[in-house]
């Protein structure tokens, strides 16, 4: 656990020494919301009058989501930058559990994706989003945030962990991340995509983590017209077994790296 | 495989391996019943070209990757079954450059002792003192990035012992540096040697570092060790002059002839050179070249010099180490 910490501690400060890496990953989530958000609201606004705002609270989650995966591609390929420079050798003949070296990194991505996700969603009460303001809401969508992003900095490491050629890790996580974003509730209600697509929603934990952040940060009341929730410890265990096999790749591919 | 109980007393054994062996893939053999026994305080140079299994043999010891033959006891521990003891018990030095160039020379030296658990106030006090002792005082809180090669390779060195570990282990320590960059980190090592008991095995294929840094050296060439002992005996071996002959002929037979001469320590033949030790080579010279005229052997080249770790390691693998 403090090996964890440690290596949490170490990438964050690597970060700090760059501060256009800081500004690109706090802007960016802003671009998000602002570009995409702003020009799908004026679209809706302009076919149903009065529904942009709405349509702003419905694809929060799913830019949540979006950053998320984005941090964790980050992750991994700060990982594969470590391996091919050797740097992980320092961990691997330090005393300390394989599995803290993989969550000191992993880690680091989840502090950013939370970071990001608060920027959001402070964004999108600019924009006018309805949140729903609970305290335990907000605790809980960021726990399932938190979760998410495990997952897939466990998979992007998992993949980092195979490959030593950036171009390839690169284009396998793209074939992860369109079909993770767009085979999902995330841009529009489930209850609109044909049934091959309902299916595929239904088998991706983004689709889970944008349901619970609707129901624990959004003010549900907003949601409903569009769309129907499905249970809240439903999303939680999705994202908690997402999360274990993220992490539980992560640590195969690692293993077999090192063999 | 019996003894030792960590405690890393002199004479008792630091490193002590037996029949470790590791195939790559099921077919690439890298190590191969490779035996060591080195002594706590001394220094042990493995020395061999690339690819002899050098640095395979350094990551099966230091428990980066698990043999798939046999096993070791390093600082008293088994490597397979003991590996976080291994890992506490011992400092590493990888042959690349291994450095995070974010960070600056303390922030490395902290973070390492983080990693193994070393208090706040130990960490601080440890890398100023391997700081200063390294000579990069000053350079200290600059960033890694503005480093030379030879204030990486010592910031590695004062990583390495960071932790006070018992063994030390250098992969190549001044691979690609000049030479007078080499002869501080070989007095680093002297003096850390000195001062500390420090156990420490280095692996080189510079014949120059392991004659002068090393207590014992071993040859080893295709994964196994195939010459061992102090420099001065390796060399003792060859005879007090080596007398070296390059032509065309028939070389057994030669060497057979040259054999019977009274004068003759050792002769061997190897890649068309025949290496030739005997009592005194300038007055043995005529009698060598005599030899060869009575049976036809025409000699292209030939030469006289004291023996050196070359014509050792020349004797045992068949090749020349090329010096630089």
């Amino acid at each position: 656990m403090s090996a964890t910490f440690t290596i949490w501690g170490k990438l964050t400060r690597k970060m700090i020494v760059h501060p256009e890496e800081i500004f690109g990953f706090m802007i960016q989530p802003v671009l998000w919301m602002v570009l995409f958000g702003v020009g799908m609201k004026s679209l809706i606004g302009s076919a149903v009058p009065g529904d942009g705002d709405y349509y702003i609270s419905f694809i929060l989650p799913g830019i949540v989501a979006l950053t998320a995966l984005g941090g964790a591609v980050g992750g991994g390929a700060a990982w594969q930058g470590e391996r091919i420079l050797g740097i992980v050798k320092e961990y691997i003949v330090a005393p300390i559990p394989r599995m803290s070296i993989l969550l000191g990194n992993a880690a680091s991505t989840v502090s950013k994706s939370l970071l990001q996700a608060l920027i959001i969603f402070i964004v999108g009460v600019l924009m006018g989003a309805t949140f729903s303001g609970t305290p335990l809401g907000w605790l809980e969508g960021l726990l399932l945030v938190a979760g998410y992003s495990l997952g897939f900095a466990g998979i992007s490491l998992a993949v980092a962990s195979r490959t030593d050629d950036p171009g390839a890790y690169h284009m396998m996580i793209m074939m992860l991340n369109l079909p993770l974003l767009f085979l999902s509730n995330a841009l529009y209600p489930l209850e609109s995509l044909p049934a091959w697509m309902k299916i595929g929603a239904l088998a991706n934990p983004t689709t889970y983590v944008v349901d619970g952040l609707r129901q624990t940060v959004l003010e549900s009341g907003s949601i409903e017209a569009g769309s129907e929730l499905m249970p809240l410890w439903l999303s939680f265990l999705v994202i908690a077994g997402f999360a274990a096999l993220g992490m539980g790749l992560a640590y195969a591919a690692f293993k077999k790296s090192i063999r | 495989m019996n003894h030792s109980d960590g405690t890393g007393q002199f004479g008792e054994l630091a490193i002590e391996a037996t029949g470790l062996g590791k195939t790559y893939d099921k077919e690439i053999l890298a190590v191969n019943d490779l035996g060591l026994a080195i002594e706590s305080g001394q220094i042990y140079a493995l020395l061999g070209p690339n690819g002899a299994g050098k640095t395979t043999t350094i990551s099966m010891l230091t428990t980066m990757i698990k043999p798939t033959e046999g096993t070791a006891r390093v600082a008293g521990f088994d490597i397979l079954r003991e590996d976080d003891k291994v890992r506490a018990s011992i400092g590493v030095t990888f042959q690349e450059t291994v450095l995070d160039n974010d960070l600056t020379g303390r922030q490395a030296l902290d973070f390492h002792g983080k990693l193994y658990g070393q208090s706040r106030s130990r960490r601080r006090e440890r890398s100023e003192q391997l700081l200063g002792l390294v000579e990069l005082g000053e350079a200290a809180d600059r960033r890694i990035s503005t480093y030379s090669g030879g204030m990486k390779r010592r910031l590695e060195l004062a990583r390495g012992l960071m932790t006070e570990p018992e063994i030390l282990f250098l992969d190549e320590p001044t691979l690609g540096l000049d030479p007078q960059n080499r002869t501080s980190i070989w007095d680093y090592i002297r003096d850390l040697k000195q001062r500390t008991g420090l156990t420490l095995l280095l692996t080189t294929h510079y014949m120059d570092e392991a004659k002068k840094l090393a207590d014992m050296v071993g040859i080893i060439d295709n994964g196994n060790i195939v010459a061992e002992g102090t420099p001065r005996q390796l060399i003792d071996q060859m005879g007090s002059d080596v007398i070296s002959i390059n032509g065309h002929g028939d070389r057994g037979q030669l060497l057979e002839k040259l054999q019977e001469l009274p004068f003759v320590e050792a002769a061997s033949s190897n890649n068309n050179i025949i290496q030739v030790g005997v009592d005194a080579g300038n007055r043995r010279l005529v009698d060598v070249i005599s030899a060869a005229a009575d049976i036809d052997f025409t000699i292209e080249d030939i030469s006289v010099a004291k023996p050196s770790l070359n014509d050792v390691f020349l004797k045992h693998t068949g090749r020349q180490l090329r010096d630089m």
